[in-house]
């Protein structure tokens, strides 16, 4: 078979994986499992698949455990950089692969293989009971398809979009970008698309297998000034086709990151200490996304080292402070239908009205905590073991008004965009660096200043966020945690008070 | 299977496909991490994987595409899909490929007996390792103990005739523990690298300092807003390097988007500054024979005694900026393409005891924890959210946490007055402890 040419579609998956059958090396699995890759067609004789997932999971849990599982995954991702008026590189990438996992206890076995046969499915089985061994054994059930909501909607399919297409829009970004200002010098503009297809099977007869297209537009642009330079970054992603350019405008993102390069230009010294922030609406989430979301996953707990061990059902913030952890709102960045150990995704309130009810859990720390399945389980890869991970997490709209929220704080600092940060989940401090930030003088948004960090502990935070606008909003993000994962962060205007910010010059 | 053979027919391939240069980078290798808790396995997870990244030029467009499946057919449909993308890029004359086929020889990059110890030794290790770290009563908790090792070949061909292969190896040991006092609770952890499973640290000297850092830090107390001087302890130096590194990267100076682009000759520190990246130390363990793309490794001066020296290259970033490559392209594995990163990037070593600079410092921060982004590579503007020490007359008198410090890269760099000994080329970036005469932090 010869590629001699290639249409914007991509072959599909069928085909590509029915040829790989036919040569190279050890591609010998059984079809019946591949097919099983292509959601959304039905293979021929699905049953085949299943028993042949079924003998994996006999295996993998042949030596003891409680719990066996099987990950198939195939993703298909573009990788295309306009950098200094010209497409530098467009990157492909295939990538196929298996993971097979075995809970015994408090104790994991995962192995993987590259090779999706049969053959190496049962290696893996084997390296994976490893933990397991001289345990008691349960009985998998055989698994059976299952079909679940999904929370993703796709118009124009990625694997369709030509590729003019695709630097059509990144050129839209780049032109605008340097149209906006004369001192924009530099416009670099990330486009990023994937197709991730899985299949989850485990020892409770679960089977489910869907698509997951995913989008991330990133554009930087670079303002330089007289005394100074800075670089400014916009984000725009979601689990969608193509049609997401359509809502989400490339020359809006392209406007709004050259206005931040321009207006931080003139940033001054910012004051040191001690102060009240206002935090505007949207991707500053990400400051409870670490300072509260990390240590309310359940895997710190369940190890009794998190911060917020043994307060659950107290109060332990504000009470105008409602924060959530939800994984189905519509094609959202950090939307599955079902998380990757096949939890169905849902809203999780975990604080109410200041009250701890609910940690996000994966299969292990449900178990481990005795508490519900959140959907929480994520893994960036085969390659990864599944742990518990946020989806899209936010503080819950209030009732205030954000331009009151701003009148009414006499000074501080004005947080209109943060970079992102980090948080140790045991003693609950954490960072964070503002990309665009003001002073607030007199309940008004004054100068920008340069690039502070803040810093605070978690729970101080929480009791000092007095003020909760009503103007919800979200930025898309890349969460890290020894795996990278997608995810959204978000809130309405807050005020927070009291956090120690990083200036540069006394008050 | 022989990858070298396999990656020079298949840049063979790529030529008779229509590409006018190629360049194919394979990777194979095992892996195996160890996670230990309480005394007992709590994780166990191992696997061999590869892939192959196939760059392809066509009259100076570039191209790339990776595929985790090295059957011909696979190959074949990646091969097409690089030729097909490079027809979408722009032509740059630029886009070169290198040619130069020597290796700089480092002995020590592989040891193959890691694989070949029984696992149950490494979990023993592990369980050791955890079990010392509990051994002060100040620490209540475990956060786990780690042990993960990795052994792989890289194979590098292109259509200059280049072909190289290296294997390495690669171990760790690591664990983290919490002490707890009242309603305090404070996180320490360390760990160690080495390419071979004897030139790990002796578990004892890991332990003890993940304790710690554990139990030091109960009790802080407030401080007071205030510029002081501030040591950064060599085990958060780090946190003045990525900037730096940034800065240093040929194509952001090009780009006018580093604060050293227009610096190079300028003095940029004090005479205690002198970084150097190094990809030669015999069993480093940023060590490699030759880059990301095939260009043979070195030891490069970046900053001397103050002066700034040099920047990294890969090879087309260094052909427009008409330099050599300083081997410096480094690749995120097969599935990318090479960009430009350190090997091991190092603030040398100077004279000075930890104790005397302590006790050289009247008032003053000696910082243990920095988190952040350090200094900003655009505009060298730095701020971070620091704990530690606090210090007076000479002496440490109580540990201080939920600090900011501030300053500009100049500042920094210029600032520093005192350089310890104490640097550990066990890690990728490092340096030694030093001073710098002032600078604002954030407190109370």
């Amino acid at each position: 078979m010869k590629f001699t040419s290639y249409s914007a579609e991509d072959i599909p998956r069928r085909k590509f994986l029915e040829l790989s059958l036919k040569g190279g090396i050890g591609l010998v699995a059984a079809p019946s499992l591949l097919r099983g890759l292509l959601a959304g067609q039905p293979a021929a004789r699905p049953e085949l698949a299943f028993e042949d997932l079924n003998k994996v999971i006999r295996h993998a849990l042949s030596q003891g455990g409680e719990f066996g599982e099987v990950y198939v995954e195939h993703r298909i991702s573009r990788s295309i950089l306009l950098e200094e008026g010209k497409f530098k590189s467009a990157v492909f990438g295939i990538s196929q692969g298996a993971g097979v996992r075995v809970i015994s206890g408090d104790k994991t076995g995962y192995a993987y293989t590259d090779e999706i046969t049969q053959e190496k499915l049962i290696r893996a089985a084997e390296v994976a009971s490893f933990v397991a061994r001289g345990t008691k054994s349960i009985k998998p059930v055989d698994v059976k398809e299952e079909k679940r909501p999904s929370y993703i909607t796709v118009k124009v399919p990625l694997q369709t979009v030509a590729d003019e297409k695709r630097l059509e829009i990144m050129k839209r970004a780049h032109d605008a970008a340097l149209a906006y200002d004369a001192r924009i010098k530099m416009a670099s503009i990330d486009y990023y698309d994937e197709v991730r297809s899985r299949i989850i099977a485990n020892s409770e007869g679960l089977y489910l297998s869907d698509e997951l297209p995913l989008l991330f537009f990133i554009v930087q642009t670079l303002g330089v000034g007289n005394s100074t330079s800075h670089m400014g970054r916009e984000r725009l992603s979601r689990h969608s086709g193509i049609e997401m350019f359509d809502e989400l405008k490339p020359e809006d993102a392209a406007r709004t990151c050259a206005r931040e390069s321009i207006v931080m230009l003139e940033a001054k010294d910012a004051p040191a200490g001690k102060m009240d922030v206002v935090m505007q609406n949207g991707w500053g989430g990400v400051l409870v996304h670490e300072a509260v979301g990390h240590p309310l996953e359940a895997d710190n707990i369940a190890r009794e080292t998190g911060v917020f061990v043994g307060k659950l059902g107290k109060k332990v913030a504000n009470e105008k402070f409602t924060m959530v952890d939800d994984g189905t709102l519509p094609c959202f960045r950090g939307t599955t239908d079902y998380d990757d150990e096949g939890t169905q995704m849902k809203r999780n309130v975990l604080i109410q009205d200041g009250v701890l009810v609910k940690f996000m859990t994966d299969i292990l720390s449900a178990k481990q905590i005795k508490m519900e399945r959140t959907g929480n389980g994520r893994r960036e890869s085969f390659r990864n073991i599944p742990i518990v991970r946020m989806t899209n997490t936010f503080i819950d709209r209030g009732k205030d008004k954000p331009d009151e929220i701003l009148a009414l704080t006499k000074s501080g600092i004005y947080v209109q965009s943060l970079s992102g940060g980090s948080v140790n989940p045991t003693d609950g401090v954490f960072n964070f660096t503002c990309r665009e930030a003001y002073l607030i003088e007199d309940g008004k948004k004054t100068t920008p200043v340069k690039g502070a960090t803040l810093i605070g502990n978690c729970l101080d935070v929480i009791q000092g966020i007095d003020a909760v606008g009503d103007d919800l909003d979200f930025g898309p993000g890349i969460c890290g945690k020894g795996q990278a994962a997608e995810v959204a962060a978000g809130q309405p205007t807050v005020r927070i008070r009291g956090i120690n910010v990083g200036g540069s010059r006394a008050r | 299977m022989d990858y070298k053979t396999v990656a020079e027919e298949l840049v063979k391939k790529c030529l008779k496909k229509g590409a006018d240069a190629a360049e194919v980078y394979i990777e194979n290798g095992r892996n195996l991490s160890i996670d230990v808790r309480k005394g007992e396995v709590e994780t166990v997870e191992e696997a061999a994987s590869y892939g192959a990244g196939l760059r392809v030029f066509i009259k100076g467009k570039m191209a790339f595409a990776s595929s985790n499946d090295l059957g011909e057919r696979a190959l074949d449909d990646a091969l097409g899909r690089a030729i097909e993308f490079a027809k979408i890029t722009t032509a740059d004359p630029n886009n070169v490929l290198p040619d130069d086929k020597g290796l700089t020889e480092i002995a020590g990059l592989f040891d193959p007996q890691i694989g070949k110890i029984p696992m149950e030794r490494k979990i023993e290790l592990a369980k050791k390792i955890e079990q010392l770290a509990m051994k002060d009563p100040r620490i209540t908790k475990s956060d786990g103990a780690r042990y993960g090792e990795a052994e792989g070949e890289v194979v590098i061909a292109n259509s200059n005739g280049l072909a190289k292969i290296f294997r390495s190896s690669a171990c760790s040991l690591g664990v983290s523990v919490v002490a707890e006092k009242g309603d305090q609770k404070s996180s320490g952890g360390e760990f160690c690298g080495a390419r071979s499973f004897s030139d790990l640290k002796p578990a004892e000297v890991v332990a003890a300092k993940a304790a710690r850092d554990a139990y030091e830090m109960l009790d802080p107390k407030p401080l007071k807003t205030q510029k002081a001087p501030v040591i950064f302890h060599a085990d958060v130096g780090y946190a003045l390097l990525g900037g730096i590194l940034g800065a240093v990267n040929g194509e952001r100076v090009l780009q006018g988007a580093s604060f050293l682009g227009n610096r190079m000759g300028q003095k940029i520190g004090s005479e205690l500054v002198t970084l150097i990246d190094d990809g030669t130390p015999e069993k480093g363990v940023a060590s490699e024979p030759f880059d990301g793309e095939g260009v043979p490794t070195q030891k490069k001066i970046i900053i001397d005694k103050g002066v700034l020296k040099g920047f990294m290259y890969n090879t087309i970033i260094a052909k427009r900026a008409g330099v050599q490559s300083t081997g410096n392209a480094v690749r995120g594995g097969f599935t990318s393409l090479p960009g430009i990163g350190p090997h091991q990037f190092y603030l040398a070593a100077g004279q000075a005891k930890l104790e005397d600079i302590i006790k050289a410092t009247k008032v003053g921060l000696l910082v243990k924890e920095v988190t952040g982004y350090g200094i900003n590579p655009v505009n060298g503007n730095f701020s971070g959210g620091a704990s530690g020490f606090w210090i007076e007359d000479g002496k440490i008198v109580f540990p201080v946490k939920g600090l900011t410090i501030a300053g500009t890269a100049d500042e920094m760099l210029n600032g520093i007055e005192m350089a310890g000994d104490d640097l550990d080329l066990s890690r990728r970036m490092a340096t030694p402890t030093f001073r710098i005469r002032l600078l604002q932090i954030g407190g109370e």
